[in-house]
């Protein structure tokens, strides 16, 4: 039985939404499936930022973000196989599901419709999940992935949502040698989709808006980068190549979303992990029968994902672009977030305990 | 050498889209690769309706519109294998396309960027493409597509577009025994991927407006059918339910495409084969975030359509057509426009007639 304090960096107002002030909180109560994690790192999410802004809509308060989260293990339940006291572990962006349902049965449980998130979500006992912005955190043993020996915590950290939520659609579209990739939108997911394509073997297009990257994304391995405007002219070369978009925009407006459609080659897809708040441009049939393209989007990804990715990662050396900052400094991370300020990711280290 | 006319009725006035009037005019030159076929019947399809009505843009005129196809060969050119004179035929929604390009290449003709459709377009060499409400026409041979004897030629003229239209992407999603498969508006289209679902295998959920239709759909087999008119909570019971949904409403900002996609289970497709003049619904990210994927998709290549009528004539699938003469194409536009057919016009050619069945 650990002794662990639960204090984290909350919201309390989200007019004020770079103020955090520390509390105490309840935890999940703990059963014999769980597993609980002395938090080291916390990676910084534009899902951090969309919720305590409001922009996904209204939230509970106080509010303890962060999805990205590493640490060691403190305790584990009577059930618990997979992990022991000690060993490093982390937990992304979903803490729950209902386990039985097909979607959990098939490894598909990020798309259980009873999917409880790391944070702003509720338990069915009503506990509220408060986030990784803190000392601690407790989650079923599914929701609980192994740090590869090899693979530093806080580079692993924000491979825990950013770095799962593009690597999924990655691999489920079979990318791989022989494929094209286009990524969209080359921030904190964005160059993780860099990194794990050409890790996969596939050729890598970037596209950014942001001239000042390009270097940054030639180091990261792209095959090719392209500058681009919403008008959309750069798709014109591109006509009917790739196989596969990855969009990771965060806005909406001004999207040249019909030019990205036509970049992909017979039924290929433009999966968009960017989740703006506003709509999508509106498309018409005839943007998506010249080449019976796709548009979807996806929601993180499977454990069996995650760990394939972290493995990965260990194997051929994959390091995140990060910048880390004390987790006292929280309302720095998340302003220079919004102005886009980071180079890729902030991972925040644990200073309350 | 044959000596087929050339004749067929034109929109001659884009303003009066019903009116029909005769002409003459200069089919596509003759080549090695052609399959020229006198015309025993027409099937309408909504494509005619939203080119001479112009939704889908200006049109020249005049213009003879009509892809859903079939007749006998009356000439055959030269590296012609397949076809000889006197075989029964059918030509659909395309008619050309570059034969060399990797679409072109690899069974996906209906994608080539440089395709040329079956009317209303332009060859390499300037002729203008009229369509088949007409007494002839020819085409090259990777886009004429033998009939089975035992599948009459106007039971499978409609399938030329409207079958296929929908064949090629039941096909493409693993349409079959196990699957469950939303068709949604029950017309043209809709009705052919109800009976072409059911005859694959699949459980088919047919969506329709409202109950006018519901005695034919169960007549066409449907396993469920769900009336979505003033039933705004339709799309609850079926959360994740489909693995398919092909979505053949002409319709775009009306309708609810977020509640489709939620029927959706992981990685499913919404595909839309109707292309209706408006947009689509606003869409947001969420809306898909149960993994589906919304697509499109064009006519189907043509192996898809020689495996579609062999299906059709193994099965003896029969559409539900309503047979006009040609001339009467003016009529049948116009009730096309109204929603007021069970579920297909096919126009018997009348201006040079072919006895042929």
């Amino acid at each position: 039985m650990s002794s662990v304090e639960f204090k984290g960096y909350a919201v309390t107002d989200t007019n004020k939404w770079s103020q955090f002030s520390v509390i105490d909180f309840q935890p999940k109560k703990f059963e014999d499936t769980d597993v609980e994690i002395a938090i080291t790192h916390c990676g910084v999410c534009g899902s951090d930022l969309h919720t305590i802004t409001s922009g996904w809509g209204e939230v509970p308060l106080p509010l303890v973000v962060g999805h990205e989260i590493v640490g060691k293990v403190t305790r584990v339940g009577s059930k618990v196989k997979e992990f022991k006291v000690g060993d490093r572990a982390g937990i992304g962006a979903q803490i729950g599901s209902c386990y039985s349902c097909r979607a959990c049965k098939t490894d598909n449980e990020n798309y259980c419709s009873k999917g409880v998130e790391t944070y702003a979500s509720k338990y069915p006992d009503g506990t509220l999940t408060q986030g990784g912005y803190s000392t601690a955190i407790r989650g079923n043993e599914q929701f609980v992935f192994p740090i590869p020996d090899k693979l530093e915590s806080r580079d692993a950290a924000s491979m825990l949502c950013a770095g799962l939520t593009v690597f999924s659609p990655l691999v489920r579209n079979g990318v791989g040698p022989g494929t094209k990739v286009g990524i969209v939108g080359i921030g904190g997911l964005g160059h993780y989709a860099v990194l794990f394509g050409k890790a996969l073997g596939a050729e890598v297009y970037a596209f950014t808006h942001d001239n000042r990257k390009v270097e940054d994304i030639k180091k990261m391995g792209a095959d090719q980068v392209t500058v681009t405007d919403d008008k959309g002219e750069f798709a014109n070369d591109l006509a009917q190549t790739l196989d596969l978009i990855i969009s990771t925009r965060d806005v909406a407006e001004g999207m040249p979303l019909q030019q990205y459609l036509s970049m992909l080659w017979v039924h290929g897809r433009l999966v968009t992990v960017g989740l703006p708040d506003q709509p999508l441009p509106q498309l018409s049939a005839f943007d998506l029968n010249p080449n019976g393209c796709y548009l979807g989007s996806t929601h993180i990804g499977s454990k069996k994902e995650a760990v394939q990715m972290l493995q990965l990662a260990a194997d051929k050396g994959i390091k995140p672009w990060i910048e880390e900052l004390p987790m006292k400094e929280a309302k720095q991370a998340v302003e220079r977030l919004k102005r886009n300020d980071v180079r890729y990711r902030f991972v925040l280290t644990q200073d309350l305990a | 050498m044959s000596q087929v006319e050339f004749k067929g009725y034109a929109i001659t006035d884009a303003n009066l889209w019903t009116q029909f009037n005769l002409i003459e005019y200069q089919p596509k030159t003759f080549d090695d690769n052609d399959v020229e076929l006198r015309i025993a019947y027409c099937g309408v399809c909504g494509s005619d309706v939203h080119t001479i009505t112009q939704g889908w843009g200006q049109i020249p005129t005049p213009l003879v519109v009509g892809h859903e196809i079939t007749g006998q060969v009356t000439r055959v050119g030269a590296n012609v294998k397949e076809f000889k004179v006197g075989d029964r035929v059918g030509v659909g929604a395309q008619i050309g396309s570059c034969y060399k390009c990797r679409a072109c290449k690899e069974d996906q003709e209906n994608y080539c960027p440089s395709m040329i459709d079956t009317y209303n377009a332009h060859y390499p060499d300037g002729v203008f493409a009229q369509g088949g409400y007409s007494t002839a026409i020819r085409a090259n041979q990777q886009f004429v597509f033998a009939i089975p004897e035992n599948l009459p030629l106007r039971y499978a003229a409609s399938m030329l577009c409207a079958g296929l239209t929908v064949f090629s992407p039941l096909k493409r999603h693993g349409c079959g025994p196990g699957k469950k498969v939303g068709i949604v508006g029950i017309g043209g289209l809709g009705h052919y991927a109800l009976l072409f679902a059911k005859a694959m295998g699949a459980e088919v959920y047919a969506f329709t407006h409202s109950n006018r239709k519901m005695d034919d759909i169960k007549k066409m087999g449907a396993d469920h059918i769900i009336v979505t008119g003033n039933n705004p909570d339709f799309a609850k019971p079926l959360q994740m339910q489909l693995d398919l949904i092909v979505c053949a409403l002409d319709v775009g900002k009306g309708m609810p495409l977020k509640d489709y996609l939620s029927m959706l289970w992981v990685h499913g497709k919404f595909v839309m084969v109707g292309l209706p003049d408006e947009p689509l619904p606003e869409m947001k990210a969420f809306d898909f975030l149960t993994g589906a994927f919304l697509g499109g998709s064009h006519i189907g290549n043509k192996k898809e359509a020689l495996e579609m009528l062999q299906l059709a004539a193994d099965k003896g699938i029969k559409p539900w057509i309503e047979e006009m003469p040609m001339s009467k194409a003016g009529e049948a536009v116009q009730r096309v426009k109204n929603g007021d057919v069970r579920y297909r016009f096919v126009l018997k050619q009348d201006i040079s007639p072919i006895d042929i069945d």
